[in-house]
C-alpha cells in the first residue's frame, strides 16, 4: 500500500528534523512515542463548488481537513454571489453530518408509516424499484408512475423527465414555489419564462412586496447589489419596499412604503398615473414597442379602453391614496422618483401574486415597468439566453411510451395561465381515486410537511402501493416509503446548478464531491441512469450515459463549443471579458475541452456576462412583436370564464373583514434561513432563526403591541393559532412593526419535537381563477392562550 | 504593534446573520437544545441584535452584529480572579480555558453580555465532530467561552507570511464574520495602520461605540445609520 499523503508528509518531515539536529546528542524526539501524542496537523485543502440548498445556487468553497469539510465559505469567482454566503449556506457542514441522515437503502418491513425498515444493498433496492416498473410497463400501464420532485432544476431535472418520457409516464409533478410572475411576462411579453433584474446596474429598485434580503429567488443578487457603495455618484440601487409587513427586507431597504394587505397593484397604478399625467414616462419607448396604451378596437370590433384611459380615468392620486393608506405626496415622489433615477426597475413579489386576482395585479406592478421602457435594458428587466449545454440524446419513444405519454397528466388543467398548485391537484386527484397512480417517486418532496393540506397527501399515499422516496432523512413523506433510497447530500455528488430565475446573465455552477460520499447513499441522477439501465428498451437508449458525472462533462461540451463566455473568474476577468463581447470579441483560452474542463471543475463553474441589449426578441415575442399592455389571450380567457374581472381595474384584493370570531388577518411569510418547510432543521440555523434574539427553537407569530394588549396577551405567551381549517401552537411576539389586527407567521418553522409549525395549513383555499395560486393575506384567525 | 478592531457599518447590515453561523461554524460553538436554549444556555459569539424604534408604521429596525467589544480597557480581566481572561499586546481579549475556574465574574462584568458560560461539555454527535475545525480547541464544562477575533486566523496568517518572508497583509487575517458577510458590513483590520480600511473608517463622522460612557474603550465601532 502506497503511503497517503499525511504519512508522505510526515515522513518528511521527520527526515528534515533528524537532519537538521544530526550530531546532537539528546534528540528527544527520535523516539516514536512522542510522534504519537493523537494529534497530526491535518491536511488542509479548498474546493469549489455548488450550493443548491435554495434557488439561488450561489457559489461556494469548501475548507477541507484530511478530507473532512469543516467550513463553508463563499467562492469569491462566483458572479452572483461573488464571496458572500447566507447563513443556510455555511450551515452546509450541519446537513452533510447531521446525525439523523439514513445510513442506506432501506425496504419497509411492517405496515406502512410503522417505522419499521428493512437495510438492504443499494443493488437490492434497485432491482426492486426496476422490477415493479418494469411491471408496470410490461402491463401497459405507464402512465401510473409518477414524480413528485420539490428540486427543479438543471441536469438532475432533465434526466428525470427524459426518464418519464420515455418510459412512458406525463406523470412529473412539481412541487416547487411558484410566484407567477412568469405568467405575466407570458402574457405581456409573450416570453414565457420568469423575469430576471439588473439589480447591478439599476439605481432604483422599486420591491412590490418581494422579500428580497429574505427569501427571494436569490437574497444574494440583491445582498451584492445593495452593498455596493451608497453615497458615490455610480452608487448601487437605492431599494424602495412597498409591503404590507414591516419586514427585514422593509426595515433595511433605504425607504419602506407601506401599504395596506392586497393594495400593492394600486400603488402601481397610482404611480403610472403620476407618469403619465406628468409626461414622465419614455413616451418613445411606448410608442415603438407597446401596443395597448391609446384605445384600441378589439378583434370582435369592439372599442375598448387603453392603459392611458384606464389609468388615468381610475387612479387619480387622491383615489389611491384612500385605498393604499399612502399619502399622496408620497405616490408622488416615488413616481418622480422612479421616472428620474433611472435605470429604474420594479419588482414584483408575492405578495402581489398569492392573491384572489394576483395576476392582474402582477400585470399592473409590471406595467410600470414597460412604462418607464426598463425592459431589455441595463438596470431593468432582462430575459436572458438560456444556458447553451449540450441537449440530452433524443429521447426514443416506444409503443407503450408513446401510449402512456398521450394521456393526460394527472392533476393537470389548474388555471389558464399558470399551473398553481398541481402538486395538490395531483394529490386531490389520486385521494378522490380519480386517476390510478401505482408507483409514486419522491424526490427533495416532503408535502406532508409542506403542503397547505398535508391530510389530502395522507389519503393520496394510502391510495398508492408503492412509493419510493430519494431523501436523505427520514422525513415525514418519506416515513410513508415502501424502499428508500437516500441521495447523496449536496457536498458528495456532481451537480449542475443553473441560473437562478431572477439573475440577468447565465452561470453554470457547478457542485463537485467535496468529501467522500457517503457508504451506503447513492447519487440520485445515477440512480434514474442504472434504473433506465435496467429496465432496458427504449429507456435505457434515452439515457445512454455511463455516469451522471459523465453527462455533466458532456453537457459542458457546449459551452466549449459555443464560443462565448469564461470559466468563472474575479471582477477583473469578468468586466474584461464582457467588454470584449460587447465589442463582437472573443478570445478561447483553451485549445482543447479537457483543460477547459479541468478549469471549469476547478473555479466552480461557467458564465456568459454579456447580454445583447438590442436584441428585439428579447422584448416581445408576440405575435404584433409589441409588449402586450392589454393582452388579448387575457381578454379572451376572461370573456371564455365568464369572468367579471378588469384588467388593470380589478388589481386590489376584495377587502374583506374578519368576523368576530376570527378577527386577525394572518399573514405568513418565509424566513430566510427556512425557505422551505422540507428540510431537516440544522440545529445552527434553530438557534437564531429570525430577528428575535430571544426566540431559538420555537416557531412563533408576530402582532402590534396594541392588538396584544386588547387580547390580554403579553409577549411570549403560548397561543394556539386558530383558523376555520385548523390550528398550531406558536409564541406569541409583540413587535411594534406589524400592522394591528394582522397575525405574521413565519413559514418553515417547526415546535423542538420535530412536528411542522405550518400556518399554510390555516388558509381558507381561496385562490386566483387565473393562476391557481393561493390566496396568503385573505384567510383571518384568532389566538388562544395554551 | 497592530492594534485590531472591528467597524460593521449599520446601514449595510441587513440582519441575515451569516456571521452568527459563519462564528458557530469556524469556532466549533456547540447548539443547545430547545429547553436548554429557553433557559438562555445557548452560546452565540457573534448574536445580530435588532433594535426597533416607534410604532407602526412609522417604525425603524436596525441590526447590529454583536461581537466581543475587545475593549481596551476591558472590565471582564479586572475581576477575573486567575486570569484566566486577559488583554494581549494587540489588543484581543482572549480567555485561558485551562485556567478558567467557572466562576462567571466576568459575564457578570461584561456590560455587553459576550461571554458565554458552558454548562455542559459540548453536545456532538459522532456524525457531526466531522465538521469541528480542527484549528479550534473545543470547551470543556465550567468555563466561560468568548469571542477571539478569530485569533487563529491571525496565527496561521503570521506562519503564512513569515513563510512567504513578506509582511501580513490586511486581508490575510480577516475574521469568519467579516468574511462571509454578503453586504461587506464587517471590515476588520489594524486600527492603527493607514493602509487598513478600519483606520479610515474610524474616523468617519458616522461611528459609535456601543455603551462608551462606561469608559470600556471597546475596538468594535459602529457607523450609525444614516437617516
Amino acid at each position: 500500500m502506497s503511503p497517503s499523503r499525511r504519512e508522505f508528509l510526515w515522513t518528511m518531515g521527520a527526515a528534515a528534523a533528524t537532519v537538521a539536529l544530526k550530531g546532537a546528542q539528546d534528540v528527544f524526539w527520535e523516539s516514536d512515542e512522542s510522534l504519537d501524542v493523537g494529534w497530526v496537523p491535518g491536511i488542509e485543502e479548498r474546493r469549489n463548488s455548488a450550493c443548491l440548498i435554495c434557488p439561488s445556487r450561489c457559489g461556494i468553497s469548501g475548507r477541507l481537513v484530511d478530507g473532512r469539510l469543516v467550513r463553508i465559505n463563499g467562492n469569491p469567482l462566483h458572479p452572483l454571489s461573488r464571496g458572500g454566503l447566507c447563513p443556510r449556506g455555511v450551515a452546509g457542514v450541519q446537513m452533510l453530518y447531521h446525525p439523523e441522515r439514513l445510513a442506506g437503502p432501506m425496504l419497509r418491513a411492517g405496515p406502512r408509516g410503522g417505522g419499521q425498515w428493512e437495510t438492504v444493498t443499494r443493488e437490492h433496492a434497485i432491482s426492486r424499484v426496476a422490477d415493479r416498473l418494469g411491471e408496470l410497463r410490461a402491463a401497459g400501464r405507464p402512465e401510473t408512475l409518477a414524480l413528485l420532485a420539490g428540486y427543479n432544476a438543471g441536469t438532475i431535472q432533465d434526466i428525470w423527465r427524459q426518464f418519464l418520457h420515455s418510459f412512458g409516464s406525463p406523470n412529473y409533478v412539481a412541487d416547487e414555489y411558484e410566484d407567477g410572475t412568469d405568467a405575466v411576462m407570458a402574457l405581456m411579453h409573450g416570453i414565457d419564462r420568469r423575469p430576471s433584474y439588473d439589480l447591478d446596474r439599476a439605481r432604483l429598485v422599486l420591491s412590490f412586496g418581494a422579500p428580497m434580503f429574505e427569501s427571494w429567488w436569490s437574497p444574494l443578487q440583491a445582498f451584492v447589489a445593495f452593498a455596493s457603495p451608497g453615497d458615490e455618484a455610480e452608487s448601487g440601487p437605492r431599494f424602495v419596499q412597498i409591503d404590507t409587513r414591516f419586514s427585514r427586507t422593509a426595515s433595511r431597504a433605504h425607504e419602506w412604503v407601506g401599504v395596506r394587505p392586497g393594495t400593492h397593484a394600486v400603488l402601481a397604478l397610482g404611480i403610472a398615473y403620476v407618469l403619465i399625467r406628468d409626461e414622465l414616462f419614455d413616451a418613445d419607448f411606448v410608442a415603438r414597442h407597446v401596443s395597448g396604451f391609446e384605445d384600441f378596437v378589439d378583434a370582435q370590433g369592439q372599442p375598448r379602453e387603453g392603459y392611458r384611459s384606464l389609468v388615468m380615468r381610475n387612479y387619480r392620486t387622491e383615489e389611491v391614496s384612500a385605498i393604499t393608506g399612502v399619502p399622496v405626496a408620497r405616490i408622488t415622489s416615488l413616481a418622480r422618483a422612479f421616472a428620474a433615477v433611472r435605470p429604474s426597475v420594479a419588482v414584483c413579489g408575492t405578495d402581489v401574486t398569492f392573491a384572489p386576482n394576483g395576476l392582474l395585479a402582477g400585470l399592473a406592478v409590471h406595467s410600470i415597468n414597460v412604462l418607464m421602457g426598463s425592459i431589455n435594458r441595463p438596470g431593468g428587466v432582462l430575459f436572458p439566453e438560456d444556458t447553451p449545454i449540450r441537449p440530452l440524446a433524443t429521447p426514443v419513444l416506444d409503443e407503450t411510451a408513446r401510449a402512456g405519454v398521450g394521456r393526460e397528466p394527472i392533476g393537470a388543467g389548474g388555471s389558464t395561465f399558470a399551473s398553481g398548485d398541481p402538486a395538490l391537484r395531483f394529490a386531490e386527484a389520486v385521494a378522490g381515486a380519480q386517476a390510478p397512480v401505482e408507483a409514486l417517486l419522491l424526490y427533495y418532496a416532503n408535502p406532508i410537511a409542506s403542503s397547505a393540506q398535508p391530510e389530502v397527501w395522507r389519503e393520496a399515499l394510502e391510495k398508492i402501493p408503492f412509493v419510493v422516496s430519494f431523501s436523505p432523512f427520514l422525513d415525514e413523506t418519506t416515513r410513508y416509503a415502501d424502499v428508500i433510497l437516500p441521495d447523496l447530500l449536496p457536498y458528495e455528488r456532481w451537480q449542475d446548478a443553473p441560473t437562478p430565475f431572477s439573475y440577468p446573465y447565465p452561470v453554470w455552477g457547478l457542485a463537485q464531491p467535496l468529501v467522500e460520499p457517503r457508504q451506503g447513499a447513492w447519487h440520485t441522477g445515477d440512480v434514474v441512469l442504472a434504473l433506465a439501465q435496467s429496465l432496458g428498451g427504449n429507456v435505457a437508449e434515452s439515457l445512454p450515459y455511463e455516469s451522471f458525472e459523465g453527462l455533466l462533462k458532456e453537457r459542458a461540451r457546449g459551452l466549449f463549443a459555443v464560443r462565448r463566455g469564461m470559466t468563472l473568474g474575479g471582477e477583473f476577468e469578468r468586466t474584461h471579458h464582457r467588454q470584449m463581447e460587447e465589442r463582437g470579441w472573443w478570445l478561447p483560452e483553451h485549445a482543447e475541452f479537457e483543460p477547459f474542463w479541468e478549469e471549469l471543475v476547478e473555479r466552480g463553474g461557467w458564465t456568459d456576462q454579456f447580454y445583447d441589449h438590442t436584441d428585439p426578441y428579447r422584448l416581445a415575442r408576440t405575435d404584433s412583436g409589441r409588449i402586450e399592455l392589454m393582452p388579448a389571450a387575457l381578454f379572451n380567457a376572461l370573456a371564455e370564464q365568464g369572468s367579471a374581472l378588469r384588467p388593470y381595474l380589478d388589481v386590489a384584493t376584495p377587502t374583506a373583514e374578519g368576523s368576530r370570531e376570527f378577527g386577525l388577518r394572518l399573514i405568513p411569510y418565509r424566513v430566510s434561513t427556512l425557505a422551505s418547510g422540507t428540510l431537516s432543521l440544522e440545529r445552527w440555523l434553530a438557534e437564531q432563526p429570525g430577528i428575535f434574539p430571544d426566540v431559538l427553537w420555537h416557531p412563533w407569530v408576530e402582532v402590534a403591541p396594541e392588538t396584544a394588549h386588547t387580547l390580554g396577551f403579553s409577549d411570549d405567551t403560548l397561543v394556539w393559532v386558530v383558523s376555520p381549517q385548523g390550528r398550531y401552537r406558536a409564541r406569541l411576539k409583540v413587535f411594534p412593526g406589524t400592522a394591528p389586527e394582522t397575525v405574521c407567521a413565519p413559514y418553515g418553522l417547526r415546535q423542538p419535537d420535530g412536528q411542522p409549525a405550518n400556518p399554510l395549513q390555516l388558509l381558507d383555499g381561496s385562490n386566483d381563477p387565473l393562476t391557481g395560486l393561493p390566496s396568503w393575506s385573505s384567510t383571518f384567525v384568532r389566538l388562544e392562550r395554551v | 504593534m497592530a492594534r485590531w478592531g472591528m467597524v460593521i457599518d449599520l446601514d449595510r447590515c441587513t440582519g441575515c446573520a451569516a456571521c452568527e453561523v459563519a462564528c458557530k461554524s469556524e469556532n466549533n460553538v456547540a447548539a443547545v437544545s430547545a429547553d436548554q436554549a429557553d433557559m438562555g444556555r445557548a452560546s452565540s459569539w457573534m448574536k445580530v441584535m435588532a433594535h426597533v424604534e416607534g410604532e407602526f408604521p412609522d417604525t425603524t429596525m436596525h441590526f447590529y452584529p454583536r461581537p466581543c467589544m475587545h475593549c481596551d480597557n476591558p472590565p471582564c480581566i479586572r475581576v477575573c480572579p486567575v486570569q484566566a481572561t486577559y488583554i494581549d499586546d494587540e489588543g484581543i481579549v482572549g480567555q485561558i480555558y485551562a485556567r478558567c475556574i467557572g466562576c462567571r465574574y466576568c459575564a457578570n462584568a461584561c456590560p455587553y453580555m459576550v461571554k458565554y458560560f458552558n454548562w455542559y461539555g459540548p453536545e456532538w454527535s459522532e456524525s457531526e465532530r466531522q465538521h469541528l475545525n480542527p484549528d479550534v480547541s473545543v470547551r470543556p464544562t465550567g468555563v466561560i467561552e468568548k469571542c477571539t477575533f478569530c485569533h487563529h486566523r491571525l496565527q496561521k496568517a503570521r506562519e503564512d507570511a513569515r513563510a512567504d518572508g513578506r509582511e501580513l497583509r490586511e486581508e490575510d487575517y480577516q475574521p469568519a464574520c467579516a468574511d462571509v458577510c454578503p453586504t461587506n458590513a464587517i471590515a476588520f483590520g489594524d486600527l492603527d495602520n493607514p493602509s487598513h480600511a478600519v483606520h479610515s473608517l474610524k474616523a468617519d463622522p458616522r461611528v459609535l461605540r456601543l455603551m462608551e460612557d462606561l469608559g470600556t474603550q471597546p475596538k468594535v465601532y459602529y457607523l450609525r445609520p444614516r437617516e
